[in-house]
């Protein structure tokens, strides 16, 4: 009866054991507690490169289309011969530094646009805040560069300000300070770098002025949460452009403002 | 409430301890063991009730005294298992009430009445069981023999509804309703508004469901050990026979709960799209790969133990040359459920996938190509018990050719729906898609219940090509059981980390948030670890009932021959 027991339990932990591997083997990934990003004056570069490769990976969902060299300029390896992004940005402009180039393109991304690729890139000020903005310009200058990105290139009005640092999702303070006025959250996610709503607002993505009328607001909510969960007619060439991030970054009262408002638009 | 108020609260609050903390393992930790154990002791003490009454209903209008037996049998072990699950569940409180004081001072805020309700109909259903036990002897025939019966279905109630207490208190912890805010003083929560939240009835239906499979599991593995350690022929002809009925059970419900597990993360989905997306698509997304490769086992080694059981059978040898079919269909089906589609991916991953999605495996990961496959392993483990089922009889009822082929044409219907529906969910937006699954579903299960009733309309007077040799199992078949027994319980544990980890860093989701240093969800490695150790510590436990409920009583085997001859109505047990 002794070999059938120690049979038995060698069973039962060759199965635990299994499943334990198992589990232990595939890419391990932590649900990390937004962490707040202050970046105060004695803030160093390997700190600022750290933080924007966090905001790089995730809450700036830049790796949607950057990296790949398919839908943006491979920002990380090599686009066409020149490098990674920190060696060529500071002869991309002339007169321009890698780092004023890499704040530009990111405040106005139609400003320069490479050939070959269309103009969709949102504004990432109005999706980011300031540290972060600047953190991925640190880390892209160390793509190959050298990061020159201070304290000092940080408005000093939001030195202290916090901010969430990529990871988690589900976040509770969400967009434009947390407020529900959807024109605010708009503003703040930079929807109209894409749509138009309204009269202003560009004309890269389906207009939203009359989007009621198309979508239920189930639709709509999952649109924005799930941006590739359905793609508008005409647009195809665009899917998976829409970050995919906006869930993460809006709390729940905000999701629900914003879809009612645009709802109403019929 | 006014806003002066509010802020007194708040204050008040924040000046107690909100976090407590244990030693070596941490508080985390501590909560995490006590909970899991817990529950799966109360699924236990849920889940063998059900088996029980389900039994002995079976003796009494059957007439077979066996399974009368069978279930007293199992309703001595919950005598013990009871007092397991109180312990854990004082445990539990005690942790959370010193490790978590704020967070449990918000819960009990709330929830304050129902919990005393909780402690009452747990009294009511202790007694309950001590009169359904020890009363089993005495209330043995006639109307008596009913009215215990009742009892039987009374402690299933009360047991039912002390589980749906308890759900909505941690259904509110997922899902707590839109109005209530981080601002919301509890104490001006309505009770009902708050238990009657949007997952409260969608993890109600799938505990029940799961509880039944887990009770069937159980009693399979303790069929196993009894056959394994048995002495003579006729012991284990009665442990083969009911480590079959617990598989029977456990595999029968585990049918129905994938369904369950649908309208629960349709309502997730519905409540918040963003915890849904967190669920499927965020750093959970390869737990689902996980959970697929777990059912998988479920599936393949349920269907390995009845494909086994077949060669007791007289007559089975006519059907094994399709159960390589049925093999392939199930490791097909597998493997596109195990397909992963969304996972979370840094750059250097992505460039080496060439783009979000693998181009070959993207279009298999989709809920088109998992639900087809689901829904067909759930066909062909349908069709093995069909066979199963049919194995020693062949039907004598003259239109027994035409049953047959109308069986085959609704298996051929089901099978074409449900690719139809599963190709055609590639060409349409993902909001007509996903009412797809829901044909496929229908068809699937109305095809289980019109073969169901013609095959056992066509059973009747049916011929029989032998009796069951009831115990002639190779020892592999028992270890399968044991396999199943320990996949159900980890599963379990798995799917409460998924239920529990989608909140991340919230005790209430968006409205109570985790400022613990264990705030963080870790990751499965480290959860699987947990996952294991509980399932460990539970099994022990489970093992030291089972040598209880041994000491207290000898087994209550009855040798094959007491009203059971072979082909007649004792080898046409559940299922067969």
């Amino acid at each position: 009866m002794w070999v059938t027991n120690l049979k038995i339990v060698g069973v039962v932990l060759g199965t635990l054991a299994l499943y334990t591997l198992i589990a232990n083997e595939i890419p391990q990934v932590q649900s990390e507690v937004p962490q707040t990003l202050t970046l105060g004056t004695n803030v160093t570069p390997e700190q600022l490169v750290a933080a924007g490769e966090k905001v790089f990976n995730g809450i700036g969902g830049c790796t949607t289309c950057h990296g790949l060299g398919t839908r943006a300029p491979n920002l990380l390896t090599d686009e066409t011969g020149t490098g990674p992004i920190g060696v060529r940005c500071g002869k991309r402009e002339p007169g321009k530094s890698c780092k004023q180039y890499l704040f530009e393109s990111l405040d106005n991304p139609t400003a320069y646009v490479v050939p070959g690729y269309q103009p969709i890139m949102p504004v990432m000020t109005k999706q980011l805040s300031p540290e972060q903005v600047w953190a991925v310009i640190a880390f892209l200058e160390s793509q190959g560069g050298t990061v020159d990105v201070t304290a000092s290139d940080i408005p000093s009005t939001t030195s202290t300000a916090s901010s969430t640092g990529g990871g988690g999702g589900g976040g509770g303070g969400g967009l434009a300070g947390g407020s529900t006025d959807p024109k605010a959250i708009i503003q703040a996610a930079g929807c109209l770098a894409c749509h138009k709503l309204e009269g202003q607002g560009q004309v890269i993505a389906p207009d939203l002025t009359h989007v009621g009328s198309r979508r239920t607001a189930d639709s709509i909510r999952k649109k924005i949460l799930d941006p590739t969960s359905s793609i508008a007619k005409g647009y195809e060439k665009l899917a998976g452009i829409m970050p995919k991030t906006f869930g993460a970054m809006m709390n729940a009262a905000q999701l629900e403002a914003l879809v009612q408002y645009l709802a109403a638009h019929k | 409430m006014a806003d002066g108020a509010v802020m007194l609260l708040q204050a008040a609050a924040d000046s107690t301890r909100a976090y407590g903390e244990f030693p070596v393992i941490g508080a985390r930790a501590f909560v995490w063991i006590t909970a899991e154990v817990h529950l799966m002791f109360a699924a236990f003490v849920l889940g063998v009730p059900m088996f029980a009454v389900v039994t002995e209903a079976i003796g009494i209008f059957g007439g077979d005294e066996r399974y009368d037996r069978l279930s007293k049998e199992f309703t001595r072990l919950l005598l013990v298992a009871y007092s397991a699950t109180a312990i854990w569940g004082a445990t539990l409180v005690f942790g959370l009430s010193t490790l978590y004081p704020r967070f449990w001072a918000y819960l009990t805020a709330i929830f304050a009445p129902s919990m005393w309700v909780y402690a009452g109909l747990f009294f009511v259903e202790s007694f309950t069981l001590y009169l359904y036990y020890y009363g089993w002897d005495r209330w043995k025939k006639g109307r008596a023999k009913l009215g215990h019966w009742t009892l039987g279905i009374l402690l299933n109630v009360w047991g039912t509804v002390v589980m749906f207490i308890a759900n909505s208190w941690l259904t509110y912890m997922m899902s707590p309703p839109r109005d209530i805010t981080p601002t919301t003083d509890p104490t001006t929560i309505k009770l009902w508004h708050a238990i009657a939240n949007a997952t409260w009835m969608p993890i109600n239906v799938h505990r029940v469901v799961a509880n039944v499979v887990f009770g069937g599991a159980i009693v399979g593995a303790y069929a196993s050990y009894r056959f394994l350690a048995a002495r003579t022929d006729e012991e284990r002809a009665h442990y083969d026979w009911m480590g079959y009925v617990g598989n029977f059970i456990a595999m029968s419900a585990l049918i129905v709960l994938p369904f369950a597990g649908y309208w629960l993360g349709r309502e997730i989905y519905q409540y918040d799209q963003s915890m849904g997306i967190t669920m499927m698509g965020g750093f959970m997304s390869w737990l689902w790969v996980i959970q697929a490769f777990l059912i998988a086992v479920l599936f393949l080694t349920g269907n390995y133990y009845l494909w086994i059981g077949m060669g007791r059978i007289p007559g089975a040898e006519r059907f094994r040359p399709y159960t390589k079919w049925l093999l392939i269909i199930l490791v097909l089906g597998a493997i596109v459920w195990g397909t992963p589609h969304t996972m979370i991916a840094d750059s250097k991953e992505l460039a080496a996938m060439g783009g979000s999605h693998h181009p070959l495996l993207g279009a298999l990961g989709v809920m088109s190509a998992k639900n087809t496959a689901v829904n067909l392993m759930i066909l062909t483990t349908f069709l093995s018990f069909l066979l199963y089922r049919r194995a020693n009889t062949r039907p004598v009822v003259p239109w027994a050719g035409t049953g047959t082929m109308i069986q085959g044409a609704m298996f051929a219907i089901a099978a074409g729906i449900v690719l139809f529906y599963g190709i055609r969910g590639y060409f349409v937006e993902a909001i007509v898609r996903i009412g797809f699954s829901v044909y496929q579903v229908l068809a699937v299960l109305a095809c289980i219940v019109c073969v169901t009733v013609i095959d056992i309309l066509m059973a009747r007077g049916a011929q029989s090509l032998g009796a069951i040799r009831w115990g002639k199992m190779p020892a592999r078949s028992q270890y399968a059981l044991f396999i199943l027994a320990v996949t159900f319980t980890w599963l379990m544990g798995l799917m409460g980390f998924a239920r529990s980890g989608i909140r991340q860093y919230w005790h209430v989701w968006q409205v109570m948030q985790d400022t613990s240093k264990y705030a963080a969800t870790p990751a499965l490695g480290y959860a699987s670890k947990m996952i294991s150790l509980c399932v460990l510590i539970f099994l022990c436990l489970v093992a030291f009932v089972f040598w209880l409920g041994g000491l207290a009583e000898k087994s209550t085997f009855v040798a094959p021959g007491a009203g059971d001859e072979g082909g007649g109505r004792g080898d046409r047990h559940v299922g067969h």
